[in-house]
């Protein structure tokens, strides 16, 4: 009889804080990293979650650079981020993103092995809130460390590109784009500029949401 | 009696020292690129070059003139090796200027042509055209220089001496040469015979001193440079350490040391220099600079670690040196709410480890404009400083004193928005077909939508002239590249992401 009392309790807190929680997961920890767009922090349950690493996945022309620099920018309006790169990264498109280019630590980075030293020796630094680097092929282990630095420093690791089944066991947030729509702004020829792209995000893995939200995110 | 040697245009002198600049028309830019022009020659005066023109301007006007680039570092190394050169004629030197110093030369042995020879003696080594002339005072001194090499002004002749020189070696601005000029008065006599009153109610509190110094009197006070404080710890012929441990076991050791010394004199290092000595006579030196000034072992440490990390040795290390450079004055500038500041010296830890690692770049990025998407920005090392000084006053005696970064939310950063991002590709080029004047395919694969073309033309006026035609194809299977057309030829240059 008590027992029966006991779980219909339960069972109704549960289904109250269900709805409260729209279904997320809930628990605690540190504000999340803006991701920029409010549109993607919203299904990504405030955004990514800080002290872990997170996955854009997609090939070159998905639309996950300029989620990254969204993300840049969010993180030099107060304090340092650092972005590892293998030299393709554009300084102008990432100011006009809003990235405060005085913040932000550019490292070139060449090969897989050093891209992932770099985010060992910046992580480790504590001095950075943010590190984004390609998701480069490397042994589970490597991410396995860069993913329990990056928890002790309270930064987030975030990876942009295809991500290999290592990366995608150790990360916490798994966003995948592409871009579905292209804007160009009126006339022909000389008159017709680029206007921007519509990406859309999918989370497929996430600790605090359930997986499958999509966001469709306006670049211009 | 002071003595005062001056070097003449210094910078442009320093500049054409190891170089056969004989016949060459020669122009100092503080850099080479859009630079600024900071001293020429007498031959480029001549044709019309003159400092603050753009080194483009100045070569328009003397053309085909040489341009050489300020080395800054260099010219200071120089200045100072000729200041410790003239403690051999006195040990009271008053440091004015890069080019320019006085030497207090009473209680010396010798007449003031001795001490005049003995300068040009001890500064031979510099290869300069170098001046000495005595006076009774700094003005006095130096103008005398101006009169001749080897002048010597006796007390009683100054006035007489000083008469027939121009009115620009009281260093005035030339708006007032120009007001004397209109008034008649070209030389230092001549504004001597001023009456001292009425000439300064006009020309107020300033004119006191050049009144003075036109009749020979100069107040300025000498002021001795400070002797510098050499701190150093050396370890040598205490056995060969083999092992990473033990290295670092011996500089732990030097790094309290000198830190000890440091804390006891007041002062701070904002660079470390060691010295490895190996086995096998191997000399290694490897400067070590420090984001902020410290006098902590433990940060010592840690950047000489960091500095380590990427050195191999090839013999055991037999002795070791550790030398403290660029000593400041203790303390730090903090601002008040540094809850969020980061640390400057875990800053520059991370940077020297990264420098470590080997084929790795760590830069911060500036956006100019530029016709050139590639000449859009520039790329410098990051700095764990603003790079605005502190005003001079907050921290009197200390000028060298940086703000830190902060990393406070920034007030005036516009509110960042999504933003297309180019990402640059390595330039390769690519085979397009056209159809009308518009790309239809790229690589076989057919284009969907286009915008361009878009002409840069720029260097037109170098040798790196560049003229191309740029578009944003969209191809089909969704990807947006940039690509452009450059003479008979298609490259790609970077694709949207």
């Amino acid at each position: 009889m008590v027992s029966a009392a006991v779980a219909d309790t339960f069972a109704s807190l549960k289904a109250g804080l269900d709805a409260r929680a729209a279904g997320r997961i809930v628990e605690p920890g540190g504000k999340p990293v803006s991701s920029g767009f409010a549109e993607l922090d919203r299904v990504l349950a405030g955004g990514f979650i800080r002290g872990s690493i997170a996955t854009l996945e997609g090939g070159t022309g998905s639309g996950g650079t300029a989620i990254v620099a969204a993300a840049l920018a969010s993180a030099t309006r107060c304090g340092l981020a650092a972005a590892i790169h293998d030299g393709t990264l554009y300084p102008p498109d990432l100011e006009r993103a809003g990235v405060v280019l005085e913040r932000l630590l550019l490292v070139c980075a060449h090969s897989p092995l050093a891209s992932a030293r770099c985010a060992d020796i910046l992580l480790r630094s504590r001095a950075f809130s943010l590190v984004t680097l390609p998701a480069v092929n490397v042994r589970g282990t490597v991410w396995s460390r860069l993913g329990a630095l990056a928890k002790k420093s309270d930064a987030l690791l975030l990876a942009l590109g295809q991500a290999s089944t290592e990366l995608g066991y150790f990360a916490s947030t798994r966003v995948r784009c592409a871009i579905d729509r292209i804007f160009w702004t009126e006339g022909s020829g000389v008159l017709r500029e680029l206007a921007g792209y519509e990406v859309c995000t999918q989370v497929f893995k996430h600790r605090r949401s359930a997986p499958g939200a999509v966001a469709r995110l306006r670049i211009a | 009696m002071l003595l005062c040697v001056h070097v003449p245009a210094f910078r442009l002198a320093v500049a054409r020292r190891g170089i056969d600049s004989s016949g060459d028309v020669i122009i100092l830019a503080d850099k080479a690129d859009r630079g600024r022009v900071l001293e020429v020659d007498d031959r480029a005066h001549t044709l019309g070059a003159r400092r603050g023109q753009t080194v483009l301007q100045a070569c328009a006007a003397a053309g085909g003139a040489r341009v050489l680039v300020h080395d800054a570092p260099y010219a200071h190394t120089v200045w100072e090796d000729m200041l410790d050169d003239l403690d051999a004629l006195s040990p009271l030197v008053d440091d004015t200027a890069e080019g320019t110093a006085y030497v207090e030369m009473r209680g010396c042995d010798g007449t003031a042509a001795d001490w005049i020879a003995r300068a040009h003696a001890v500064l031979t080594r510099f290869d300069l055209p170098v001046r000495a002339a005595a006076g009774p005072n700094k003005f006095a001194a130096r103008a005398a220089t101006y009169v001749r090499d080897g002048c010597i002004c006796a007390p009683e002749e100054a006035a007489q001496l000083l008469a027939p020189l121009q009115l620009e070696v009281l260093d005035v601005e030339p708006a007032i040469v120009e007001r004397l000029h209109l008034l008649g008065i070209a030389t230092l006599g001549e504004l001597a015979r001023l009456p001292h009153g009425p000439f300064v109610r006009r020309f107020g509190a300033r004119a006191m001193r050049w009144h003075d110094c036109a009749r020979g009197i100069d107040p300025a006070p000498f002021r001795p440079r400070p002797y510098a404080l050499q701190i150093e710890a050396a370890a040598f012929g205490e056995g060969s350490a083999a092992q990473e441990e033990q290295v670092y076991f011996a500089l732990r050791v030097l790094a309290e040391r000198i830190c000890s010394d440091l804390s006891r004199a007041g002062k701070a290092a904002a660079l470390l220099r060691t010295t490895f000595e190996c086995e096998n006579g191997d000399l290694r030196e490897l400067d070590a600079g420090f984001a902020q000034a410290t006098a902590d072992p433990r940060v010592v440490l840690d950047i000489l670690r960091a500095k380590l990390e990427g050195l191999i040795f090839d013999a055991p290390v037999t002795g070791l040196r550790l030398q403290a450079l660029r000593l400041e004055e203790c303390g730090t500038f903090t601002t008040l709410f540094s809850g969020t500041q980061p640390d400057p010296q875990t800053l520059a830890i991370a940077l020297e480890r990264l420098q470590a690692v080997g084929d790795i770049q760590t830069h911060q990025a500036h956006v100019r404009p530029a016709h050139l998407l590639e000449s859009r920005f520039t790329l410098s090392h990051f700095v764990c400083h603003g790079e605005r000084a502190c005003p001079e006053q907050r921290f009197p005696g200390n000028a060298s004193r940086r703000e830190p970064l902060s990393s406070a939310p920034l007030a005036h950063v516009i509110e960042g928005r999504a933003s297309t991002q180019l990402r640059m590709l390595p330039v390769r080029e690519v085979a397009v077909r056209l159809r009308g004047n518009a790309p239809a395919s790229v690589d076989a694969r057919p284009v969907v939508n286009c915008a361009g073309p878009w002409r840069v033309d720029d260097g037109w006026f170098d040798s790196g002239h560049i003229a191309r035609d740029e578009y944003d194809v969209l191809l089909e299977g969704g990807m947006l590249w940039r690509v452009y057309k450059q003479g008979e030829k298609w490259f790609l240059r970077g694709a949207y992401d």
